[in-house]
């Protein structure tokens, strides 16, 4: 598929000039709203900052719709645990969107610790007028006060002020992965790696423990939870994956706790591929649903499964992302590569799915032409409008031209997070600390 | 052969791993953790696998002298309950060498017994010889505490087989650790072996100073994990190796020594009860270890 470049290269760093980057502008999510009119990301810095698409104009209609910064704001700052003496990281791990419900955006971001409830709204009124205060704000002397007046609504410049909601704390021993926002509205889970607990939006000193898979002596534990969503349309069903490559499909209506599952799906491993890394690449990094319903897409290191929630036993597809990576597990385990979480993501008619690689590469795939193309997000590669061209990854033998070699492959360029707009395609990819924002070609 | 080596130095690389993320930023991390720490588990099994089946019949021996010798040791829950040292290579039977039980201490003087007896036998040999000589010594009382020193044991034993396996290193030292040897050591605590020197001595410095003090003396005992590794050097010397190479690999395993031991003591309510020099230590650990433990030793008892 062809794509035209509109490439946003948001630098939050200081040093707006250099080419490194500062570790706390590294992006650590993105997503967009609902209705892809805004688009959220946030970073290893704590800050969020969203988007907003531009209307389209009839004077410039080759400038389709760029997203521009709408609002930045600092979401969650380092904390000190003091009866434990950790650190608490400020990394934004994830964020949601609640559904617009009035004029005013909700979005729900999270660190290791801690979910908020932030509020984005527009203010182009103030109010003007005050009898007992000047307009400087100063408070104005009562005797001098001679007649009363009312307070007018005069326009101003428009404002995106962001605040928070709401704080729901102290729920978590361990660190916070993952949070699904529930499609009743009301409700919403977060999840840690032994735990979930389910939320009312509205409530924050009080949450429900849904799965604890902890086991009473911690020297038996063998897998952890590493993501979990709710199902898009029932309210009741959600699942969640597992370290050691497992979904389960649970049920809320049936037990308060649903530590026992309704569904699980698994697929029993390849005993020729066995290596002493064979657990860590089949950990899944991360889950989600199809806008239908009625299909899984799982990440695990070198492979993007699609699951039908009728079958259980196999998958339905499954798409290799870089297999040329399985004879380099050893070293990847040295230099930590093999523990980097990457996400995974639908189109919006569930036809195309795409995930992030190494060398700031990302991959799509068609589940219905079974096509696939590896694309490059870079600044070198890519100029404003240019169409990206695809890449590809010489396995061994001989390179071809424009073919990148295994070895030559940058893993300190990742792209762990990336996001498809609900709708459209436009797509947002996270390279370290740039965004880049990719539409498909306009005749 | 060549498994061996690449499962050594994935050992050392988890172990290292292990290490950082005590002082990593925003605490320990339990996913990374687990998954480093079955990656530990596969590597040493398949390191202890290829000596399993030549050091059986050592470990037979090693057993036999241990307990002859450790009866009334105070010997620990540390030994996982597996009673059966051979048959298991990995798991039950290693040794818990974590806080410097008692058991490490028999450990050693098996080891070293076996070393006499199997000469230029790696650490596998060591290893097991541990497990069997430990089995024998263990309660079964501390059962669940036991699984947990069994966890810990292993990884330990895995320390000990990286220390050892360290080639070149100059250890010639293996500790061929005679009995007394053995209780001179206590890896996490004692500053000054006594008895035995140079082996734990190099260790030992590194061993957390606040409860060196008062863990000395009580428990002369407590090998530190490295010794069994000392040991498995052994080949070159059975008598007296003393000197003690601080690699890299040696002070990560002190400090994981300290570490697990903390664990250990802070794992296990209960203290054997014959020991009670070891539960002072053990409290002495754990008092130290206690507010780092929490997320840590979720992730150290996962192991």
């Amino acid at each position: 598929m062809d794509e035209e470049i509109d490439t946003r290269k948001i630098n939050n760093s200081f040093l707006r000039d250099h080419n490194y980057a500062t570790e706390a502008d590294i992006i650590s999510t993105v997503e967009f709203n609902p209705t892809g009119e805004l688009l959220a990301t946030g970073d290893k810095g704590g800050r969020v900052v969203v988007f907003q698409r531009e209307r389209e104009s009839k004077n410039q209609p080759h400038r389709r719709g760029e997203y521009n910064v709408y609002s930045t704001f600092q979401s969650h700052e380092p904390e000190f645990d003091y009866l434990k003496s950790l650190e608490i990281e400020e990394k934004i791990n994830k964020i949601r969107w609640l559904p617009q419900q009035n004029a005013a955006y909700f979005l729900l971001s999270t660190n290791d610790k801690t979910v908020k409830l932030w509020k984005v709204s527009e203010r182009d009124k103030r109010p003007e007028g005050y009898n007992l205060k000047d307009e400087d704000g100063r408070i104005r002397d009562p005797t001098t006060i001679t007649a009363l007046r009312v307070p007018v609504l005069q326009p101003m410049d428009l404002m995106v002020e962001a605040t928070p909601r709401r704080v729901f704390s102290n729920a978590h021993t361990y660190h916070i992965n993952s949070i699904s926002v529930n499609s009743d509205y009301e409700t919403y889970m977060s999840t840690d790696d032994l735990r979930i607990n389910l939320w009312n939006l509205e409530i924050t000193n009080r949450s429900f423990n849904i799965v604890d898979i902890k086991p009473t002596n911690m020297e038996e534990l063998t897998e952890v939870i590493t993501a979990a969503e709710f199902q898009p349309n029932q309210c009741n069903t959600f699942v969640y994956s597992s370290s050691k490559g497992s979904i389960r499909l649970c049920d809320m209506r049936a037990s308060a706790l649903c530590d026992n599952h309704s569904k699980l799906f698994e697929e029993p491993e390849d005993p020729s591929n066995r290596s002493f890394f064979s657990e860590i690449i089949s950990s899944i990094s991360d889950v989600k649903f199809s806008h239908s319903g009625r299909y899984l897409i799982t990440r695990d290191y070198l492979t993007v499964k699609v699951w039908d929630l009728n079958m259980e036993s196999k998958p339905l597809e499954t798409y290799q992302v870089h297999d040329y990576l399985r004879s380099k597990l050893c070293s990847l385990y040295e230099n930590d590569c093999i523990f980097d979480k990457f996400e995974c993501v639908w189109n919006g008619s569930d036809s195309v799915i795409m995930t992030g690689s190494y060398n700031n590469f990302f991959r799509m795939f068609d589940r219905n032409t079974k096509r696939d193309v590896t694309l490059e997000a870079s600044r070198e590669n890519s100029k404003p409008r240019a169409i990206l061209k695809p890449r590809k990854v010489c396995v061994g033998g001989k390179r071809r031209k424009d073919e990148i070699s295994v070895d030559s492959l940058d893993f300190s360029k990742k792209i762990l997070h990336t996001a498809w707009h609900p709708s459209e395609n436009i797509i947002a990819v996270a390279a370290t600390n740039n965004l880049y924002i990719f539409q498909d070609k306009v005749n | 052969m060549e498994y061996k080596v690449e499962a050594h130095r994935i050992m050392s690389i988890s172990l290292g791993k292990i290490y950082n993320s005590r002082v990593q930023r925003g605490g320990i991390k339990l996913h990374k953790n687990l998954l480093v720490s079955l990656v530990l588990r596969s590597a040493r099994q398949v390191y202890l696998r290829d000596y399993y089946g030549g050091i059986c019949l050592s470990a037979q021996q090693a057993r036999e002298w241990c307990e002859g010798e450790y009866m009334d040791s105070e010997q620990d829950k540390l030994v996982p309950g597996s009673t059966e040292s051979l048959p298991e290579s990995d798991g039950q039977s290693e040794v818990a060498v974590d806080k410097g039980e008692p058991i490490n201490v028999v450990e050693s003087p098996a080891s070293l017994d076996v070393e006499s007896q199997a000469s230029g036998e790696q650490e596998h040999a060591e290893n097991v010889i541990l497990d069997s000589g430990c089995s024998d010594l263990k309660t079964t009382e501390e059962s669940p505490e036991a699984s947990a020193t069994c966890e810990v044991s292993n990884v330990v034993t895995t320390i000990s087989s990286n220390c050892i396996s360290d080639p070149s290193p100059s250890n010639p030292k293996e500790a061929t650790e005679t009995p007394t040897d053995c209780q001179t050591d206590d890896s996490e605590s004692v500053e000054e072996n006594s008895h035995k020197p140079k082996v734990p001595r190099a260790y030992t410095n590194r061993k957390r100073s606040a409860d060196d003090s008062e863990l000395k003396d009580p428990l002369p005992k407590r090998t530190k994990v490295i010794s069994p590794l000392l040991i498995s050097k052994n080949d070159e010397n059975k008598g007296e190796t003393e000197e003690m190479d601080t690699s890299n690999v040696s002070s990560l395993i002190t400090i994981f020594g300290s570490s697990f031991s903390g664990l250990l003591s802070s794992e296990d309510g209960a203290q054997p009860d014959s020991e009670v020099e070891d539960s002072d230590s053990g409290q002495i650990c754990c008092d130290q270890m206690l507010k780092n433990l929490n997320p840590w030793s979720t992730a150290i008892v996962a192991f």
